[in-house]
Formats: C-alpha cells, sequence, structure tokens
C-alpha cells in the first residue's frame, strides 16, 4: 500500500513538473550543464581549491562591535547646540554636591503617581542635604510665589518637590556649576 | 597551658603598649591585663596621618571626581609576624568610601540566600493519600455526619488542603546595578569599621597555620578572616596554612559576595585585588544597559 502511494506521488510530481520544465527550458539547460561539468571535472581531479584564512578584514568586524561605556564629552565652553551644559570646571564651593548622572545629565527627573500626584525628584545629592532642601525652597519661592513641601531622604540621598519644577531646577543647578 | 598564655600575655602586652600608646599612656605601664580583657579597637594601628613620611605604594588607576578625596590606608605584609607597614595605598572613594546603604546589604544578602533555595516541603492532597476510595457509611439513615471518603482533608489522617507542594523555587535576581551597589556599600563598611586590610602579596614563610593565627591576633585583626586574591594561584603556603583553619578563609576576587563579607569579621585584599575590584565595580558607573548580554563582546568591557 506504502510503496504504491509513494509511486502514485512520484509519478503525479513529474506530471507537475513537467510542464514547468518544458516551459524554462529556453534559457535554463546552458547554465545547469556547465555547472553539473565544472563539477565533474573538479571531483576526480583532487585539486581541491585551498582554503586561505585572512584576519585582514576582521577589522570590519571589530568596527561594529559596540562599546560597553559611556564616553566622556568634548570640551565645550558654554551651552552646546543641543541644549546641554557641560559642569562646571571645579565643583561650586558650596556644602552640597550634585553628580551628574552616567549620561552627564543634571539628575532631576519628574515623577507622577496616582495619577495626578506631581512630583521633582532631585537624585544623587551628596553632602548637606539639608542645605540643598533650604536653597531649593527659597528659589522655589522665588519662582512660584508660595512655599512648597519638600521631602527630604537622607538615606538615598534624594529630595523631593511637590509640582512638576524640573525645567527650573535643572537651569539653576546648571547655573549653579553643577 | 597556663604558663604559656602568661609568657604570651609577659612578652606581647608591654611591647603592644609601647607600640600603640607612644605618646599618651592611658594604662598604668606596670598593669598587666589578659589579652581577652583589653580591647582591640584601642590597640589597632590608626588609620595613616595625612603626612606620612613611608611611601606611596599604590594610587587610583580611575578618575577620582573633585569633590572626593582618595582613601589612605596602610599597606602591610604577611611575610613576618612583627614588621611595620610597607607603605600607603590609595583607594577609590567610589568603591570603598560610599555611603552606607544598610537597606541594599540586606537587599543582597537576603537575596543572596533566596535565590538559590529551594523548598522541598511536600504535602499530600486527599487524593494522594492511600485508601479513601470507598464511601464510609451510607448518606443516609446511619445517624452519623455524611462522609465520602476518610482521605477528606477533615479526617485524621486524611490529606492537606493548601499544604505546600513539592520543590518550590525562590529563584530570583536583583538588578545588577543593586548587586553591585552591595559590593561598595560592604566594602566601604568593612573600610569605615577598619576592618579592612591591604597587603601586598599572600607570602608567608611556613605552611603552619599557628602562623597565621599568630599574625592575626598580634596584629588584632578579629576573629574571623577572608583573605581575598586575584588570579588563578595562590601561594602554596597560604593554601596549606588555610587549609585546615575554620575562621581564616580564602576566595578569590571573582568571587567575593557580600555574604562572605558579613560572614567574616576582617577582610584582607592584596593589591592586585583592590585594582581588579576597583576596575570591575567601577565600570558600572559609566557603562550603558546592556545592549545584549555582558558575556557577548564589547568593545571595552574590563
Amino acid at each position: 500500500m506504502a510503496a504504491s502511494l509513494t509511486l502514485r506521488t512520484a509519478v503525479l510530481r513529474r506530471a507537475l513538473l513537467g510542464p514547468l520544465n518544458l516551459h524554462g527550458r529556453t534559457t535554463g539547460p546552458a547554465t545547469s550543464s556547465a555547472g553539473l561539468q565544472s563539477y565533474c571535472t573538479v571531483a576526480p581531479g583532487g585539486t581541491n581549491p585551498a582554503i586561505i584564512e585572512s584576519t585582514e578584514e576582521y577589522r570590519f568586524v571589530e568596527r561594529l562591535i559596540p562599546p560597553s561605556r559611556v564616553p566622556a564629552p568634548p570640551q565645550h565652553s558654554g551651552p552646546t547646540p543641543s541644549g546641554w551644559i557641560p559642569p562646571a570646571e571645579s565643583p561650586p564651593a558650596l556644602p552640597y554636591m550634585i553628580r551628574r548622572s552616567r549620561m552627564h545629565n543634571i539628575p532631576v527627573y519628574t515623577d507622577l503617581t496616582h495619577g495626578n500626584r506631581k512630583m521633582t525628584l532631585v537624585r544623587k545629592v551628596e553632602g548637606d542635604i539639608w542645605a540643598l532642601d533650604k536653597d531649593v525652597r527659597e528659589f522655589l519661592k522665588g519662582v512660584t510665589g508660595k512655599e512648597l513641601p519638600t521631602q527630604v531622604n537622607e538615606v538615598t540621598m534624594t529630595l523631593k518637590v511637590k509640582g512638576h519644577y524640573d525645567v527650573e531646577l535643572k537651569q539653576w543647578l546648571a547655573q549653579k556649576g553643577f | 597551658m597556663f604558663r604559656c598564655t602568661l609568657l604570651i600575655c609577659g612578652r606581647g602586652v608591654p611591647k603592644r603598649f609601647s607600640s600603640a600608646f607612644s605618646g599618651e599612656s592611658a594604662l598604668p605601664p606596670n598593669l598587666l591585663l589578659p589579652t581577652n580583657l583589653i580591647d582591640p579597637s584601642r590597640l589597632k594601628r590608626p588609620p595613616p596621618p595625612a603626612d606620612c613620611s613611608l611611601p606611596l605604594l599604590r594610587r587610583c588607576d580611575a578618575v577620582v571626581p573633585a569633590h572626593l578625596s582618595p582613601v589612605q590606608t596602610w599597606v602591610e605584609t604577611l611575610e613576618s609576624l612583627d614588621s611595620e607597614p610597607l607603605g600607603l595605598a590609595q583607594l577609590h572613594p567610589d568603591v570603598f568610601a560610599v555611603p552606607p546603604r544598610l537597606d541594599i546589604l540586606h537587599q543582597v544578602e537576603i537575596w543572596q540566600r533566596n535565590f538559590k533555595r529551594i523548598s522541598h516541603a511536600h504535602t499530600k492532597v486527599r487524593s494522594e493519600v492511600r485508601g479513601g476510595g470507598k464511601k464510609p457509611w451510607q448518606q443516609k439513615g446511619s445517624g452519623r455526619a455524611r462522609h465520602g471518603s476518610i482521605r477528606s482533608p477533615i479526617w485524621r489522617g486524611g490529606g492537606v488542603s493548601h499544604g505546600p507542594r513539592g520543590p518550590t523555587s525562590y529563584y530570583y535576581m536583583l538588578p545588577l546595578k543593586v548587586r553591585v551597589q552591595g559590593l561598595k556599600v560592604a566594602l566601604s563598611s568593612k573600610m569605615a569599621q577598619d576592618y579592612l586590610h591591604i597587603v601586598d602579596s599572600l607570602n608567608i614563610p611556613t605552611p603552619d597555620p599557628q602562623y597565621l593565627l599568630d599574625l592575626i591576633r598580634q596584629r588584632h585583626w578579629g576573629e574571623s578572616v577572608l583573605i581575598v586574591d586575584v588570579g588563578a594561584e595562590f601561594p602554596d603556603n597560604i593554601l596549606q596554612a588555610t587549609a585546615d583553619l575554620k575562621t581564616v578563609n580564602i576566595i578569590p576576587a571573582i568571587g567575593l559576595n557580600v555574604h562572605s563579607m558579613l560572614k567574616h569579621e576582617v577582610l584582607v585584599l592584596t593589591l592586585e585585588t583592590v585594582k581588579f575590584l576597583e576596575d570591575k565595580l567601577l565600570w558600572h558607573d559609566e557603562r550603558y544597559s546592556a545592549l545584549y548580554p555582558f558575556k557577548l563582546p564589547y568593545s571595552d568591557f574590563p
């Protein structure tokens, strides 16, 4: 039974492929016969083409391997066209220090929780965070005209301010030289 | 035995006093105290002063931020029992003087205990307890409560409902940055508590464990010591000396972890280990988040 099935399928395939072959015969046979001939001539002769190992082109592969470190930004004096401001040469003489993030930005972020609780987060505050808290309150009082609630976390070295004031704070910190 | 300890006391104490309290005399010189009554923190060598005449054996390779200054410690040697420090070493403040985040230390410690835990607690449900296929008595007419199986959870000897089922994995992974921060905090806290010692190499003159114990007691290092070295091969002497000691252990730098650091009182690092740790740990401060796993090639992986 199985044998008869395979036979039948073979017959079917030949029947289906026949017209196709006939159709493509005008261009097909020249190339195919040439390929077959070359294969036949190389194989019995025993002269396989030698494999040449070349490391010359590997530098093109190496060029594609990405770096893992964030590069240091080039020297700029003043704001760059992108709006990024380089930190001051020496840290400002203040009791606190805010380091740049690994992407060389000022670590001030906004936070939105419960759909409407807007917070501004200042991270990476080293030194006297309470002095920064005082200065930020003073600065934001000048900006908004009212005393904004702030939250100091000494352990995680972060300062939270109620409301979204990231743009003002970033500008203020950059101007201070952080 | 008693005479022996007395002898050690008699030999060790006056000299120690003379070395530790050279300027001021906190205790009268003729007072002989047993060593276990002396507060070891008073006998420890204080951290180096700013104007120390000893040579600086190591500088930080990485850039130290302008608002921080490198931490200075002594570089000691294990070559002889009573040797003065060889020089000074500068350690990077972002590895050895980070703010103490006890919460991160706790997270990493709990993670290290749990992520490889498999709980094998297992109970049988009513279908797995043997028997109980037959209805114990008929539904009606017996005057007893209706029951369908003697292995139901309300029966004594029955199955357990909602019990622990089979081997349970407690695997989870902390973020890489948290694990790295844990290592930094552990190293910094050891440094801050004066439990971190830098040695030039791990060469000791004899394979005798007693030598190491004497050295640790004489320098008031502490109860248990973890010795860390980078490199594939440890020196034979220190391997033999620590092989049978339970409180003195050695670990390659690549296997250094928070649990082992907290388990031991004192950490002893070699100079190459400090370099290795700084290279590896500072890289995390300036790396991109992984584009693809870090085991695959990057052009500047440390």
